[in-house]
């Protein structure tokens, strides 16, 4: 026999019972988690995603530019960091949208010919739309002289950038709330376990198992399981997620394309989550221990 | 060897006693008696390097538990067994549990080996077959027994047993009487700690030492390896 015995997953060993339900219960809870978790990050907080689908910059270019001139300057526009996408709509096209926004208005054409400009459409990637990245396109864009006139919709998008903050933050903070739920309720969970199995660990400190050994070893595996637990949760979420955005494709203008669920950024936020979620079942499980020893004496 | 050296206890405000001296050879099957409040039980927790004694030291082959390396302590602890006059707390659990418990207190034991020796150690103490048997559901002669089987899993080399001659029951005592000197003949060392001893092991014993309110009897174990036979 050896004289150290290890003490990995001893509660596990202890009792193999609650400890399963335990687990179970914590994987179905990070599956739920993982699903907000990467809705979240690809939606860019919730409602930016959304925004950005529905916003965009006008450039009203002068009646007399020619097309290969406003194709080549939406181009340039279109390799700017912000943008995400510019698209040059001459004035017949410009008409015929004018025609479908407002049906019945066919004879303003006929006198004068086409009476729209052409324009180009300039939508700004979800992670960047901001007023300073809608200036940073904008600004230049009022000096060529091509174009009569920008469009940005400056008066409401300070306004309506500060509600999509205020939205992403609630969003942020309803999934804090669950991950400290989690927390509370792990630490309650440690210390029943704790409470539950104090005669099986007395009786190991009595046969010469240090009990800081005992303590940090439960620490530790509490930290790898919610490890696995949280990646493996988040994974399954992440199928989830995955299969509900090739289901119902109209969810992608809010939450964002399925391929983004592979992109490094999201994958490192996982592993970041993941790590977070090891940290707090290693502090749940020393909190438990400690709650349920400062009972018993 | 285990020695007490000068052993004192104050509990409850009084000197429970002091300046015992107490040496327990190894190989051996030792039984102390003594009657009810004496102290029994607090001087076998003593010789487990449980309870730091109040006065006094005990030596383990050279080395003292208590003012030693706590290591050397440890590493003590985990070579003991023990069977406690109580096992309250484990009402709820199983017997299958205690020895699960115990396998991982001595660590090493490969799960094959386990089964096999949970099965002989069972029906050994006469519980065959109650592994799967709940603490709370079982008398207080089966509990001692279960928690008896449990210990030996590990093969301690010294056994301390609290009550249990008295808790197993007189059917029991050929039983243990046959287990204690197989034990001692295989190197091990017993140390018993009961109310009063059964007569005819008192007579088999001799005249008892007696160590303050305690007397101290070693039990003939015929045939000892390299003892005296």
């Amino acid at each position: 026999m050896s004289e150290r015995p290890s003490l990995w997953w001893i509660d596990w060993r202890l009792s193999p019972g609650p400890v399963v339900r335990e687990t179970i219960g914590r994987f179905l809870f990070f599956c739920l988690l993982g699903f907000a978790l990467l809705s979240l990050l690809l939606s860019g907080g919730g409602m930016r995603r959304l925004l950005a689908d529905r916003y965009a910059i006008t450039a009203v270019l002068r009646a007399e530019v020619p097309s290969a001139e406003a194709e080549g300057l939406a181009r340039k526009i279109a390799a700017l960091p912000p943008v995400r996408s510019a698209v040059y709509r001459d004035p017949e096209a410009a008409w015929k949208e004018f025609l479908r926004a407002y049906p019945g208005l066919d004879p303003l054409r006929g006198a004068g010919g086409n009476p729209m400009p052409g324009y180009i459409e300039i939508r700004i990637r979800h992670d960047r739309l901001t007023g300073a990245d809608v200036g940073l396109v904008a600004s230049p864009l009022r000096s060529v002289s091509l174009v009569e006139q920008v469009l940005t919709g400056e008066e409401w998008l300070p306004r309506l950038l500060y509600a999509a903050r205020l939205a992403s933050w609630a969003c942020w903070g309803i999934f804090g709330a669950f991950l400290a739920g989690f927390f509370l309720v792990g630490r309650l969970q440690e210390r029943g376990r704790v409470v539950a199995l104090s005669g099986d660990f007395a009786f190991l400190a009595e046969r010469g198992v240090p009990v800081g050994r005992l303590v940090f070893f439960r620490a530790a595996g509490a930290a790898v399981s919610g490890f696995l637990l949280a990646a493996a949760g988040t994974a399954a979420g992440g199928g989830a997620l995955f299969l509900s955005l090739r289901t119902f494709p109209f969810l992608e203008g809010g939450i964002g394309p399925p391929s983004d669920l592979l992109l490094p950024r999201t994958i490192a936020a996982v592993v970041l989550f993941s790590c977070g979620t090891a940290l707090l079942s290693a502090a749940a499980s020393l909190l438990g221990w400690r709650a349920a020893r400062s009972v018993r004496k | 060897m285990i020695e007490g050296f000068r052993l004192g206890v104050f509990s409850r405000g009084v000197t429970l006693w002091d300046g015992l001296d107490f040496a327990f050879g190894d190989a051996a099957a030792w039984f102390v008696t003594g009657p009810p409040s004496s102290g029994k039980t607090l001087l076998l927790s003593i010789l487990r390097g449980e309870r730091r004694p109040d006065a006094g030291d005990v030596v383990v082959s050279g080395e003292s538990l208590y003012r030693g390396n706590p290591s050397l302590a440890r590493a003590w602890r985990a070579s003991c067994g023990y069977v406690p006059e109580q096992a309250v707390a484990d009402a709820h659990r199983t017997v299958g549990d205690l020895f699960r418990r115990s396998a991982l207190a001595g660590g090493g034991v490969r799960e094959s080996e386990q089964m096999e020796r949970t099965d002989r150690l069972l029906e050994m103490v006469g519980l065959p077959g109650a592994l799967e048997w709940r603490i709370s559901e079982l008398s207080i002669s089966e509990r001692m027994r279960a928690c008896l089987a449990a210990e030996l899993l590990r093969g301690p080399k010294v056994l301390f047993c609290d009550g249990l001659v008295a808790g197993a029951g007189v059917p029991f005592w050929e039983m243990l009487w046959g287990l204690f000197r197989a034990l001692a003949r295989e190197g091990n060392t017993v140390v018993l700690a009961e109310r009063r001893i059964p007569e005819r092991w008192g007579l088999a014993a001799g005249d008892p030492e007696p160590v303050g309110p305690f007397r101290l009897y070693r039990l003939p174990v015929q045939g000892v390896k390299g003892g005296p036979g």
